[in-house]
């Protein structure tokens, strides 16, 4: 046997569930082979002899594990439920303020259309307003168009004649 | 027939059966008590911790694709939730009672006497002092390893999956930290002699 095989060997010893482990005990689950290597060799017998060791002592001071109490699943399950209302509540609490708001929102929409119409009306009326007073001021001061003068009329008319 | 295991249990959880979810923790609560147990030494943390982690567990439990087993992915999220814990808290992990209040200390006392019905509580204390100053010497992760290993009963498989490390790299850390605790011992009984 090699030595990592009897580290394999050592390490799934199973955890005595009652009384202490020692040398001997743990010794007795080894395989023969594994026996047989520990006795050969010196750094695997000194690694059995620490995992005796320290089993007993943690064994000895670490006492029993912290256990659940009885109503530990129902308390589990209570706290999942009361954190998926949280979630639902969550979800609906975004739509209900909607709802809530709609209304005051309809209003202020209806304002703000208004306004704006009332702003984009003005606005046109002002555009329309200068444009027709631009168009008149251009009428006042613009020179009446030229008539054909009276002599080139004449000039025209004579033209041809012997 | 209905097969009980964590698959089956697991794969109806996931359609929102909280009756196959509630099995699972009850199956699972006692070891994740240990684990969470060998991390933190108080009882009050250890329960707290121990519903965050199956409340996180329902919630992402969807996510979970099975291919690695259910309890491995459980205790993982423990050793996680546990030393974020010890994060936020910025403290050395094992509490002894001088750090507690006195309010604290009672309710350690009043809970240690209910666990166990031990009479001398004075006694377990010490003891656990005396396997919180024998542990101080190794790694945070070596000592869980020993613990869960050694104290718990879990395997090397599972401490591998757990810590999310190669199994031989558990055997050796084990070998070396039970080496390092028995010289500890050792030179102290040497001392007292």
């Amino acid at each position: 046997m090699k030595c990592q095989e009897f580290v394999d060997e050592l390490e799934g010893l199973p955890v005595e569930r009652s009384g202490e482990a020692t040398l001997e005990s743990l010794s007795a689950k080894l395989t023969e082979a594994a026996r047989q290597h520990s006795g050969k060799c010196a750094s695997c017998r000194a690694g059995l002899e620490d995992l005796a060791a320290a089993r007993s002592v943690l064994r000895r001071l670490a006492g029993p594990p912290p256990e659940a109490g009885p109503w530990f699943a129902k308390r589990v399950m209570g706290a999942i439920a009361a954190r998926e209302n949280e979630i639902e509540e969550g979800r609906n609490g975004v739509w209900s303020s909607v709802g809530r708001l709609a209304p005051r929102l309809a209003a202020v929409c209806a304002v703000l259309l208004m306004l704006g119409g009332t702003w984009a009306y003005e606005q046109n009326r002002a555009e329309q307003i200068k444009q027709e007073e631009m168009r008149s001021s251009e009428s006042l001061f613009e020179a009446p168009a030229s008539s054909p003068l009276n002599d080139d009329v004449m000039a025209s008319a004579t033209e041809g004649r012997p | 027939m209905v097969r009980n295991d964590d698959h089956e249990l697991v794969r109806r959880a996931q359609k929102d059966d909280k009756e196959a979810f509630e099995l699972l923790v009850e199956r699972h609560k006692s070891r994740v008590f240990a684990v969470a147990g060998g991390i933190l030494r108080n009882r009050e943390d250890v329960e707290d911790v121990a519903q965050q982690v199956f409340l996180k567990a329902y919630f992402s439990l969807k996510r979970f694709d099975q291919r690695s087993a259910f309890s491995t992915w459980l205790y993982k999220i423990t050793v996680n939730e546990c030393w974020d814990v010890l994060r936020k808290r910025k403290v050395r992990p094992l509490v002894f009672e001088a750090d507690l209040s006195e309010e604290q200390a009672q309710r350690y006392r009043a809970a240690e006497d209910v666990q166990d019905g031990t009479p001398d509580i004075s006694e377990t204390l010490e003891k656990r002092q005396e396997l919180d100053r024998l542990l101080e010497c190794l790694e945070e992760r070596d000592r869980l390893m020993l613990v869960l290993k050694e104290v718990r009963g879990f395997s090397v498989e599972e401490i591998a999956g757990i810590l999310e490390i190669n199994g031989n790299t558990v055997k050796v850390r084990l070998f070396r930290a039970r080496q390092k605790i028995v010289e500890r011992v050792k030179r102290k009984d040497a001392a007292k002699a």
